[in-house]
């Protein structure tokens, strides 16, 4: 006690620089965490936050009891799989092919055009999304010009995953793809060097020199992913499905629950425990991805 | 030196040459494919409406009209969300890049004997959430923002991921800096502001960059907190057009139109002005991007 106040006098300057900081975090990540113990009462408006009733596990028994907890949880992990595995894949193969293209001219705009989809709102895109693919959108009329059966994506729940993943691919791959360049540019020229006299082809350089160095580069990207596999992305499910409730049952994420429990039910106890059961999750997943980022790669640790 | 360069000039095999023809048309056309959302947009919100209707988008217009764009200008809703965003994207970053830096700053001096701890207490507030109910109810009940507009601002101030990639921006710094700075008596507040500051610009934009884009995009906060439509923020403005039964009446002032408001134009008009701004300073943008992410991958 004795040192801290002693350290506090002493470097009270910079404490005070960071003060801002430290009362920000305390307000905006701490104090909502009292938000946790409404998963074990029955809160109601009037009683406040101390006064409502402790119910127990109550409102678990309730998520778990139906079968909505199975859905969601599969959709979240199962979306995040799909964008993690093609989102990742294609900016590799995206930035590989870039880096072969030796006229600086088209290199750079075509960087440009696909980092482009990456500063847009999900509003906007899911505005795109819309126009492309509902009933009398750009997709049904080019079918109807070929005399194909025009389709209705908003009402067609399979199909979302797929959509969803070249959404999100078609948002990303600019993103990602950089990251990835700037990795191809840290490898050292000699090992391409020796590799042209050897007579290797750029095909057998890319295979053998370009993919193996990006290793570790590619594994930081699919543990992050990882770490974060039960947080759907909310702006991303509910800016382009919103409402539709045709389309929950591929389409519906822990995230969009609990926010429809909150906002359209009402239900701050019931919404807390699916929020606490989520936050619970990625805490563990995120134990393990330490733990596995450790055990792949040493290189490859992030914190 | 002169046998590898002449090496490296070694004609391409016919196969390199069938790969090098793959990766450009394979590159063209995904580009092409990022883009083309983009185009139909733009181009189409010039579009006559009856045409917009009855043929949809395409790919090329005959004729070129500013009517939806006349039509959501004279409203004044669009003046206002253009308030709005613009408002919560300038003090929004200007107030977060002040409180991430400073912290940061904090987290990065050898000086601080709790630097860790902090550090810890950061991390943490990353890897357990307290969820959409405890935000909710300490917007809501606890500090009073719904419907203001710093309801906007406030939750967006400090991204602890942006923080640490200050933090290791700060602790590569020479530390020699301070240490000369201290001995000739300059307090901590003046070495940061005056030194430490001028000195880290690259980093500073590029997380600044990372901010306004956020505050720009952003219509989460707004869903939740904002109902009042004097504060409804540009990606609002779009949600409502796309749900709501009557554009004309939310866009406003379309007493200048005595025929069928341009519905379909509207909308298309009001996300082209919307990206507008991001596509005009674009280059810039990207650039700054580019270094950050680039510095980012080769620390990571």
């Amino acid at each position: 006690m004795h040192g801290l106040i002693k350290e506090l006098r002493t470097n009270r300057s910079l404490y005070a620089l960071g003060l801002p900081g430290m009362i920000f975090l305390f307000v905006f990540a701490y104090l909502p965490l009292f938000g946790h113990l409404l998963a074990f009462k029955d809160y109601k408006l009037r009683d406040g936050i101390w006064g409502s009733k402790w119910v127990g596990f109550t409102n678990f028994k309730f998520f778990f009891g139906g079968e909505d907890w199975k859905l969601v949880t599969f959709n979240t992990i199962y979306l995040n799989l799909l964008f993690l595995v093609f989102g990742l894949g294609f900016a590799l193969l995206v930035a590989l092919l870039l880096n072969e293209i030796r006229r600086a001219a088209i290199k750079t705009v075509s960087q440009s055009f696909i980092f482009l989809p990456y500063f847009i709102s999900w509003l906007v895109v899911s505005f795109m999304t819309y126009a492309m693919f509902h009933t009398d959108g750009v997709l049904n009329r080019a079918l109807e010009a070929v005399k194909a059966d025009p389709v209705n994506l908003y009402q067609t729940p399979g199909i979302w995953p797929l959509l969803l993943t070249l959404i999100y691919v078609w948002k990303f791959s600019g993103y990602y793809s950089i990251i990835f360049l700037a990795a191809i540019t840290g490898i050292s020229s000699e090992i391409y060097e020796s590799a042209t006299i050897d007579g290797a082809s750029r095909y057998r350089q890319i295979l053998h020199i370009t993919i193996p160095q990006l290793r570790s580069v590619v594994i930081v990207l699919a543990l992050l992913g990882i770490g974060r596999i039960f947080y759907g992305d909310f702006g991303m499910i509910y800016g382009i499905i919103g409402d539709n409730g045709m389309l929950y049952p591929t389409t519906d994420v822990i995230d969009t629950y609990s926010y429809r429990a909150l906002r359209q039910l009402g239900d701050f106890s019931m919404s807390s425990a699916i929020v606490l059961y989520q936050s619970f999750l990625g805490l563990c997943a995120i134990l393990l991805f330490n733990w596995l980022a450790r055990k792949v790669d040493r290189d490859a640790t992030l914190y | 030196m002169f046998y590898m360069t002449a090496a490296l000039k070694t004609k391409p095999t016919t196969g390199d040459r069938l790969l090098a023809i793959a990766v450009y048309a394979i590159i063209i056309a995904f580009a092409l494919a990022c883009l083309i959302p983009f185009w139909l947009v733009f181009l189409n919100s010039f579009a006559e409406e009856s045409v917009l209707q009855t043929e949809g988008y395409k790919l090329w217009i005959d004729s070129f009209h500013l009517d939806a764009y006349r039509f959501v200008l004279a409203g004044k809703q669009v003046a206002k969300s253009y308030g709005v965003t613009v408002f919560v994207t300038v003090v929004g970053t200007a107030s977060a890049l002040l409180l991430t830096s400073t912290y940061a700053y904090v987290l990065s001096h050898r000086r601080v004997k709790y630097r860790n701890v902090l550090s810890f207490l950061t991390y943490f507030t990353m890897i357990f959430g307290a969820g959409l109910v405890g935000f909710y109810m300490l917007m809501v009940s606890w500090l009073h923002l719904k419907d203001s507009i710093w309801a906007m601002i406030l939750p967006y101030l400090l991204n602890p991921f942006y923080a640490f990639i200050l933090v290791a921006f700060f602790r590569n710094l020479p530390y020699e800096i301070y240490e000369s700075a201290t001995v000739d008596g300059v307090g901590d507040f003046r070495i940061f502001f005056r030194i430490v500051w001028p000195i880290s610009t690259p980093a500073l934009a590029t997380v600044g960059l990372f901010y306004a884009l956020q505050f720009w995009n952003d219509w989460w906060l707004s869903l939740l907190f904002i109902d009042d439509r004097d504060l409804h923020s540009l990606q609002m403005m779009i949600r409502q057009l796309m749900s709501s039964v009557s554009a004309a009446s939310y866009v406003g002032g379309g007493t200048a139109y005595v025929s069928q408001p341009p519905t379909e134009g509207v909308k298309l008009a009001t996300v082209c002005l919307t990206i507008g701004p991001i596509v005009l300073l674009y280059p810039y943008v990207q650039r700054h991007f580019v270094q950050g992410l680039t510095i980012g991958a080769v620390k990571g």
